[in-house]
């Protein structure tokens, strides 16, 4: 085998088995990107009703302006704030004061009330009903307002 | 010994048409470049948010270990990187300098959607087609269609229009598939078991991202039961069989074509946003699937209707 043709085989070996390691090393599965293990989807429902939560992140300052928080104002991808919004929603008041924390970093007026709002769609017979829960409010701690 | 080693010299090695890995070059690149860039405002929003990484990737980790975060990881070295990058991305596109172009390229987008990932959160839709770019620089995508092929062609020292080394990118993207359609669909049976099939879990999964993301097409299909029973058959067939395309040639056309579909669905059901896997796809359709196929679909593309008699040549038949 020519010299070039051995090292694209050596190359395309190491390129293939390198996708074994996120699999043999669990730990480390996260942070080996490119090579990654394909696992997506993988949980199954039970027979039962389809639904879905859409959640809204709301912060509020001392004078009652209001901003939406997106990844963009959090500095954090839309996976991490719609762990922390489902986090939130359960009654999770420690992920409401990590946020709160990162809001408030560097904030002149700093953010007072975080306002979790979630909406609810149950697929039925009569198309998709949507039903709004009660929002529920998170209060800074009086060191993160000063 | 000898018998496998010359096997695998046939997979991976035929002689094929250098032209055939240029329009993968040009193809590939202009994507990248023109929809699949990252954006500099959401990393520096990243780097001026985030005094550290929360998850690093190991690229992050090893640029870490030897150039101090404060120094590498900073808004200045980044909107820099980011330049290089494009402009290694241009160079890339005509062919000028190819393999250091490339090279560069797919190191400054490897370190970019690295960093992306550095914070809790990662994607796959990038993984194969950023390896992809990177075997761009290790093969001779710029012996043809390329500023580098024109100053040989000047000089009278053309390469020749066919090499041995011109296809083993496209075919390791076809196994590399091969294996995560593979991993997607045997996780789901493993984990999800045989109810994965029975049409509310595809409900629930569309109608969740489909709710969150405001698609009207995945909200239509979590009403539609049976339908939801289809489409499950259908993913778990295709992702696990998808292999079959590697040892069964005259598959590929079948499972590429079934594949676009396929993520053509996921974005309208979900808005799931495999676009790289579409462009990845889309080249194994046109250089990589049997001669009859080229051959059937060079009655329909003029620019492939001369190649595809050469490649039948160089391939021989499926």
């Amino acid at each position: 085998m020519p010299r070039n043709r051995a090292l694209i085989s050596t190359a395309i070996v190491l390129v293939v088995g390198l996708h074994a390691v996120p699999v043999l090393y669990r730990s480390e599965r996260g942070t080996l990107w490119p090579f990654m293990q394909y696992s997506m989807y993988k949980g199954s429902s039970p027979p039962g009703p389809i639904h879905a939560e859409k959640r809204r992140l709301i912060a509020v300052t001392a004078r009652g302006a209001e901003q939406e928080v997106t990844p963009m104002v959090l500095g954090l991808s839309v996976t991490v704030l719609r762990s922390s919004l489902r986090s939130m929603a359960a009654g999770d008041s420690a992920a409401a004061g990590y946020l709160m924390h990162r809001l408030n970093r560097g904030r002149a007026e700093p953010f007072v009330e975080l306002r979790v709002e979630s909406t609810t769609y149950v697929v039925s017979d009569a198309g998709i009903v949507r039903t709004a829960a009660p929002p529920i409010a998170y209060h800074a701690e009086p060191s993160e307002t000063r | 010994m000898k018998q496998w080693i010359a096997r695998w010299e046939a997979y991976w090695f035929p002689t094929t048409p250098v032209v055939d890995l240029a329009l993968c070059r040009i193809i590939a690149v202009a994507s990248q470049l023109t929809f699949f860039f990252p954006s500099l405002d959401e990393h520096l929003n990243l780097l001026r948010k985030n005094p550290v990484f929360i998850e690093p990737q190991v690229l992050i980790r090893a640029i870490a270990a030897v150039v101090p975060r404060g120094e590498f990881f900073t808004p200045s070295v980044f909107t820099a990187l980011y330049w290089v990058t494009a402009i290694a991305g241009v160079a890339t596109l005509i062919g000028l300098a190819t393999r250091v172009a490339a090279f560069v390229f797919a190191l400054g987008t490897w370190i970019f959607v690295s960093h992306l990932f550095s914070y809790g959160d990662r994607h796959h839709t990038e993984a194969i087609f950023c390896i992809f770019l990177l075997l761009l620089a290790f093969s001779p995508s710029g012996d043809a269609l390329s500023v580098d092929a024109y100053v040989r062609r000047r000089r009278g020292r053309p390469r020749s229009a066919v090499a041995d080394t011109a296809i083993w990118p496209l075919k390791l993207v076809h196994v590399l598939l091969g294996l995560s359609y593979f991993s997607a669909g045997m996780s789901k049976l493993i984990t999800g078991g045989p109810r994965w099939l029975n049409g509310y879990t595809l409900q629930n999964h569309a109608f969740q991202d489909a709710v969150y993301r405001g698609f009207p097409v995945g909200m239509w299909l979590a009403q539609h039961h049976h339908l939801a029973i289809l489409l499950s058959v259908f993913t778990i067939f295709f992702e696990v069989f998808f292999f079959v395309s590697l040892f069964v040639p005259w598959t590929q056309p079948l499972f590429f074509m079934g594949g676009l579909l396929f993520h053509i669905g996921l974005y309208a059901t979900g808005g799931y946003d495999f676009f790289q896997h579409m462009v990845l796809l889309v080249l194994l359709l046109l250089f990589v699937a049997p001669p009859w196929w080229r051959t059937w679909l060079g009655r329909y593309l003029e620019v492939l209707r001369p190649r595809s008699r050469r490649a039948a040549q160089v391939h021989g038949p499926s």
